[in-house]
């Protein structure tokens, strides 16, 4: 059973193909690493796959639905998560959490202890009350991914979850994904730190809109004859 | 000479949230000094005081035997800076950019072009495209050109490779050594540890605070622990047992592998630690020592070893 | 080139790349004027009015008749003194009041001329200039018939009817004055305000800390180019009031287009005070709408007459630029002043726009 499944998923801007018929599956329960040089065209990919943008031709089915008639039914079984926006500064740690419960529709009981179930689980329980603003970047992130998966979602999408975040952070960061893919969420996350890119089960590398290298690090590694990611992305970029 | 000279140099927000605490450091002229830290852990704050952009609470800064605080006009003669975020006019075209700023600062394209050549070459194809439509890579150059435009005696990068892809970060490190051959003394900060040895010292910066200034060859050498590495096939459970491991170490994934520092005799130890992990049934490969990376040592100064 | 040319340079690509403000700016006022224009020449029928008769003769009596059938008024009381005037302004909802000087008939035929008051409700002072056009029309027509008379009867000298008006209400076409101030209130201080709080949003603003141009090339790069648009606005505005609403410019226009000048320079001065204070083009917005727009509605004089006010919103407006532009504006256009009237105004301006940047300037580079 694949939880993502590409099929010749194109988009076109004008003359501009941002992604080009790209073909990819991913497992259920699978970290997949989504890689690529900047404007390679992941961001694109990834909002086409959560039912943001529709692709100019192709298509794909996101935990069984298709992206093209049942977008609403595909935010409603995936979480997302970036660098760029996660939670309001402006609101507590726990009225963060209550308003994207809410948007996902969990009852106001179950809501509640959800939240503080997950709020255990990060050590942060002592926090609930405090404005995210003044929480570190780090725990900013954490939380923002406890958020992103309340409504267990099916399929987890992270774009750059761990940009700037200190190494400890990141590792304890790496740690949640790990629990909740054992619990079967599907993980796609993008990352520029190539450490990370070990981490995952599988990986893919774009570049002009093209998936052109997938597998496994140790497939991808014996393939380009090098010790690490870092290597493989810089000998296929500079190909 | 010194390039820079930080003494005491203090700094809160609001009264409450404090940035830097008590920062001294010199950086001598002509050389690459990185300051590399997380997010939130003063490096852009101190920047913004280098810039003379905000004042400090207390302490006194000199750039090139100038006070920061008073002679501020001064020094923003001799500096280039290129701040974490995008600050060029994107309405504007990559050719008007670049004039605007050869005016602001008296100075002329012509005359400097020997030191933005490199970069120029690369963004000229495009001089007349609007600065907001380029790639982040080549607003990045854009930007750097700007920030280089009068010849400045010091450049300040401020996480110019944050969220950028390992290539494009590699050509921009390259880019910085050629300005470097300039006399262009170069303060550059990074969240990327894996960069810290392409500076000739960095200082690594956590919570405000400089817990170490070095060669990051000093600091590596300066790694107290005894750094191992294995691989495994399950990282996370293998993470889960390290949790109950008897010894004094810290643990972490590093890549495909799994670090472990021992802070141990390790004639002793080694035997034990292969113990536990046959006991709680961890397949593994061979346990190696390796040299630490800045990445390992920055773990070590910040983290506390399990069983300490 | 130099750096305040190339700053000014620059300012006007970003103006000129932004169509939609653009198109914005200039349509804006347009639209505003032919909006307040045409909804304020509304005509009224059978206003009721008092008119307090002090002669009783022949001649009043048949300026009364003129303004009954006229169709614009409806004379319900006749009160005796001034006092009763007032009681029917509170009892009665007259929305005007007549006065006729004692021997009236007399002082047409001796002295040529006679002095009517006219008293208007001014809670409402677009009806009390349209009601004063009536009165003037129809004491026009009165006056002139009368002339008629006498030349066919034994002389031709002509007699003058003079109005007097309580000070509020001097003015039919008060709305032009008022557009304009709004204008390039909104213009000026708005747009010069968010474009400098732009700068600082994005990061661009350090850039140029840094670079060693004088800050004060930087705000007066700011000021002009919206002064200019402003100005193309106030001349767009001041042609279609003249052209289609026939509004009459009494004083010199150099001279209203001068004052408006300094206005404009005091209105993005303003706007410069306001982004410098202000973080985010959100803020600047903010910060316009509730400290510079309302003031300008509401305390100026222009909607709401001033001294009907608290002392204490007497005393605020003085510190709005807006309230001191339409006393001069209001001089210029409907008494005709010259700078010699109004030259205390203009001084008031200009040290509000001295004073307004050389706080921005200071607080642009404040380094905490």
């Amino acid at each position: 059973m694949y939880s993502i499944e590409a099929n010749q998923l194109t988009k076109q801007f004008g003359t501009f193909t941002a992604v080009d018929h790209i073909c990819f599956e991913v497992r259920e329960g699978e970290i997949f690493g989504f890689l690529g040089a900047n404007g390679a065209g992941k961001t694109t990919a990834i909002k086409m796959m959560s039912g943001l943008l529709l692709p100019t031709s192709g298509t794909a089915t996101i935990a069984g639905y298709d992206i093209l008639t049942q977008s609403k039914l595909i935010k409603r079984n995936i979480g997302y998560m970036s660098q760029k926006f996660s939670l309001y500064g402006d609101l507590t740690v726990f009225e963060n959490m209550q308003l994207f419960g809410t948007i996902y529709k969990i009852p106001r009981k179950e809501l509640k202890e959800r939240i503080m179930n997950s709020l255990r689980e990060l050590e942060m329980d002592a926090q609930a009350n405090t404005l995210v603003d003044s929480i570190p970047l780090g725990w900013k992130q954490k939380l923002a991914f406890a958020t992103a998966i309340l409504h267990r979602p099916k399929i987890v999408f992270l774009d750059e979850p761990t940009s700037g975040v200190d190494p400890i952070v990141r590792r304890e960061f790496w740690k949640l994904i790990y629990q909740a893919a054992s619990k079967g969420v599907t993980i796609l996350v993008t990352t520029h730190y190539m450490d990370e890119a070990e981490y995952c089960n599988r990986i893919s590398i774009m570049s002009e809109g093209q998936i052109k290298l997938i597998g496994t690090p140790e497939e991808l590694k014996k393939q380009m004859g090098v010790d690490s990611i870092n290597d493989v992305f810089v000998k296929f970029v500079k190909r | 000479m010194s390039a820079i000279n930080i003494r005491g140099v203090n700094k809160t927000y609001d009264g409450k949230v404090v940035a830097l605490k008590d920062i001294h450091l010199e950086v001598e002229e002509g050389e690459v000094f990185g300051l590399v830290g997380p997010d939130g852990a003063g490096k852009s704050t101190l920047f913004n005081i280098l810039t003379t952009l905000l004042l400090p609470d207390a302490g006194d800064i000199r750039i090139f035997q100038m006070d920061v605080i008073q002679d501020y006009k001064a020094v923003r003669q001799i500096i280039g800076y290129l701040p974490g975020t995008f600050s060029l006019y994107p309405d504007l075209s990559v050719q008007e950019n670049l004039d605007f700023f050869a005016v602001m600062y008296k100075s002329s394209i012509e005359e400097n072009m020997n030191i933005i050549e490199p970069i120029w070459k690369q963004i000229s194809p495009f001089k007349d495209r609007k600065a907001g439509k380029l790639s982040g890579g080549m607003k990045q150059k854009l930007a750097l050109c700007c920030a280089l435009i009068h010849r400045p005696r010091i450049l300040f990068l401020d996480e110019p490779t944050t969220g950028v892809d390992p290539v494009s970060r590699k050509e921009f490190w390259d880019i910085l050594k050629s300005i470097r051959q300039h006399g262009i003394t170069v303060v550059v900060s990074t969240p990327y540890m894996d960069e810290a040895t392409r500076c000739d010292r960095i200082a690594l910066i956590q919570n405000g605070e400089i817990i170490g200034v070095n060669p990051p060859q000093t600091i590596i050498q300066n790694f107290k622990g005894h750094l191992y590495t294995f691989k495994s096939d399950d990282i996370f459970s293998l993470l889960q047992v390290m949790e109950q491991c008897p010894l004094r170490c810290n643990y972490y994934p590093y890549g495909e592998h799994c670090h472990v520092a021992f802070y141990e005799d390790m004639e002793t130890a080694m035997p034990q630690f292969e113990r536990f992990l046959e006991e709680h049934q961890q397949p593994h490969s061979k346990i190696t020592a390796i040299q630490p990376s800045v990445e390992d040592c920055f773990i070590e100064i910040v983290k506390e070893p399990i069983n300490n | 080139m130099n750096a305040l040319s190339m700053i000014l340079k620059k300012e006007f690509i970003h103006i000129i790349r932004d169509t939609i403000t653009l198109s914005l700016v200039l349509a804006m006022p347009i639209a505003l004027v032919l909006l307040f224009g045409f909804t304020i020449s509304t005509d009224i029928r059978n206003a009721k009015i008092s008119v307090l008769d002090q002669s009783k003769d022949t001649q009043s009596k048949y300026l009364i008749d003129r303004l009954s059938a006229s169709g614009y008024f409806q004379v319900i009381s006749y009160p005796n003194n001034e006092m009763e005037i007032d009681y029917d302004f509170k009892n009665k909802d007259i929305k005007l009041a007549l006065i006729i000087p004692p021997n009236f008939e007399g002082s047409l035929s001796k002295e040529h001329s006679a002095t009517l008051q006219v008293i208007n409700d001014v809670s409402d002072l677009n009806v009390a200039s349209i009601l004063n056009n009536y009165v003037r029309a129809v004491v026009q027509r009165f006056t002139s018939d009368y002339n008629d008379e006498i030349k066919q009867g034994d002389g031709n000298f002509d007699i003058t009817v003079k109005m007097l008006y309580n000070p509020e209400s001097n003015s039919v076409y008060m709305f032009v004055p008022g557009i304009i101030t709004l204008i390039m209130v909104l213009v000026t201080a708005l747009l010069s305000s968010i474009t400098l709080a732009r700068e600082k949003e994005t990061g661009t603003m350090r850039m140029l800390l840094i670079t060693p141009v004088k800050k004060l090339y930087i705000i007066i790069g700011k000021v002009i180019p919206y002064m200019i648009i402003s100005f193309i606005s106030t001349i767009a505005i001041l042609v279609i009031s003249v052209t289609v609403f026939k509004m009459p410019i009494n004083g010199s226009l150099l001279m209203l287009l001068f004052l408006c000048i300094i206005f404009m320079l005091t209105a993005a001065s303003f706007g410069m005070l306001i982004s410098s204070i202000s973080r985010t083009q959100v803020d600047a917005m903010m910060i316009t709408m509730m400290g510079l727009f309302l003031p300008t509605v509401l305390l100026s004089g222009f909607l709401f007459p001033l001294n009907s006010m608290p002392m204490v919103f007497q005393v605020l407006a003085n510190i709005f630029p807006a309230k001191w532009f339409i006393l001069a504006i209001k001089d210029v256009m409907i008494k005709g002043s010259g700078f010699f009237d109004i030259w205390f105004y203009l001084l008031i301006l200009f040290i509000m726009a001295v004073v307004f940047i050389i706080f921005s300037i200071s607080r642009l580079d404040k380094r905490n």
